[in-house]
């Protein structure tokens, strides 16, 4: 049965009308619109659905909607404003860690919730951080060099000389 | 996939609910399991009930005896980067870590991880190796049991109908003791173990050992401790061609299937390896804590 829900996703309070059984990535995709965030094996081991929630890595597809409630979702589409993309976009482009791009929402994601706990991750806390992503293209060196890079502009900014 | 939803907010009102609707309801706790079960139509309940807004499910204590209680609602993410669970309880951190990736930890739980009661959960080796005890609220009052009697099979606990799992109780461990659990899988923490280790040792004052705890996953039906192979080692002086027997007693008692992740020779071989390792480990650390507390 239907039922009214409140998501809370990249700032705006959103209404939506679904049935428990949705899980939030199909929600955000179906109904939102927003399909940043793909959907690649849909049950919880590629990582192309990553959203942070709470400021917290997740994956979009082993979540029911109801679950979502009351929380911060940001997806990938909260993270630039389009013409000013978020270091970490203009990290994947600079680096050119983005090959067939499916994969690149979710490790973009990811990387935002890892760097926003530890600004001053070390490279294998990078990948350890990014295991739960799969990429069938890169190999993951030009992925790690893209988000060590952003790492690198974000403690600039936060600590101007 | 189709049911209602429903969201408790108390014990007493999720058993409640629990009894009513029986084998046709299934309990939410991460979901990172459940979703996948499912959405696959392994399961198909009438009832999904969560556990996600249950407050007396999310403890975590430090008792003044020095034993520890976790909520079976807490999450893997949040096991694992507890200060209160360094140290002497550190085992649970290495398990709660070894656990698929950071957006599985950050939702998954403690409780749903022994609850789902895959032969290889990563959590249970190491809450066994702790003496960790299980606490069960039901229709009809409260239980308790070791963890290690919780399991009867693949995907099969003791919980009866109503029955929730609410808190693990971990004792007081003795100073002079260390743990460690490795896990086995191909493609790390991702994938599923084919083989994990707990293995755990306390000294006495002459530095002999004291007690000992080995536990298996992922080689049996169900995890369990290989009680052999510590009664060998229990009164001993620890060394090299003791771990040597023990693990190949642990090799003797696991009863590992084949299937697509490894052969059972291959797992009964990695079984031998995979305890040496962990005991040698374990003895190091037991013994920079014996030195370290004097």
């Amino acid at each position: 049965m239907k039922q009214r829900k409140e998501l809370n996703v990249n700032g705006k309070i959103y209404e939506v009308f679904v049935e428990p059984w949705r899980t939030l990535l199909e929600v955000l995709r179906e109904e939102l619109h927003l399909t940043g965030a793909k959907m690649g094996c849909d049950d919880g081991n590629c990582g192309a659905c990553t959203v942070v929630i709470d400021g917290k890595a997740i994956k979009g597809c082993l979540m029911l909607v109801p679950q979502a409630k009351g929380k911060k979702i940001l997806t990938i589409e909260g993270l630039g404003s389009g013409e000013n993309l978020h270091p970490l976009q203009q990290a994947f482009i600079d680096h050119f860690a983005v090959q067939c791009g499916f994969c690149t929402p979710g490790m973009i994601m990811s990387a935002k919730a890892l760097l926003d706990e530890k600004p001053d991750a070390t490279e294998e806390e990078i990948r350890s951080g990014l295991q739960g992503n799969i990429c069938r293209c890169t190999g993951y060196v030009k992925i790690v060099e893209a988000v060590e890079a952003a790492r690198d502009k974000l403690a600039q900014k936060s600590n101007p000389l | 996939m189709r049911f209602d939803f429903y969201e408790p907010t108390t014990i007493g009102e999720c058993i409640e609910m629990l009894t009513h609707f029986g084998q046709e309801a299934s309990l939410l706790a991460g979901g990172t399991d459940l979703l996948v079960k499912l959405r696959l139509r392994h399961i198909r309940p009438q009832a999904v009930i969560s556990l996600g807004v249950i407050d007396e499910l999310k403890k975590l204590e430090r008792k003044s005896d020095g034993s520890l209680e976790i909520g079976a609602m807490k999450t893997l993410q949040e096991v694992e980067s507890s200060n209160l669970l360094a140290n002497e309880f550190d085992l649970v951190r290495q398990g709660a870590g070894c656990v698929s990736s950071i957006q599985v930890r950050n939702v998954a739980t403690l409780g749903g991880n022994s609850c789902n009661a895959s032969p290889s959960a990563d959590t249970v080796p190491a809450l066994i190796a702790l003496g960790a005890e299980v606490q069960i609220v039901g229709p009809h009052g409260e239980r308790h049991l070791v963890l290690e009697d919780f399991f009867t099979g693949p995907g099969e606990t003791v919980l009866q109908k109503g029955e929730i799992l609410t808190e693990f109780k971990l004792p007081a461990p003795s100073s002079h003791s260390g743990g460690t659990y490795k896990k086995y899988a191909i493609r790390g923490e991702v994938d599923i173990s084919i083989v994990g280790v707990a293995t755990r040792l306390t000294l006495d004052r002459n530095h002999k050992l004291q007690e000992v705890r080995i536990v298996l996953g992922g080689v049996a039906p169900t995890p369990n401790r290989v009680r052999r192979a510590e009664d060998m080692l229990v009164g001993q002086d620890p060394r090299e061609e003791l771990f040597e027997e023990a693990a190949q007693l642990a090799a003797e008692e696991s009863r590992p299937i084949s299937d697509q992740r490894a052969t059972a020779q291959y797992r009964r071989e990695m079984v031998k390896v995979w305890t040496r390792y962990t005991l040698q480990e374990t003895f190091q650390k037991a013994r920079q804590n014996h030195h370290g507390k004097g």
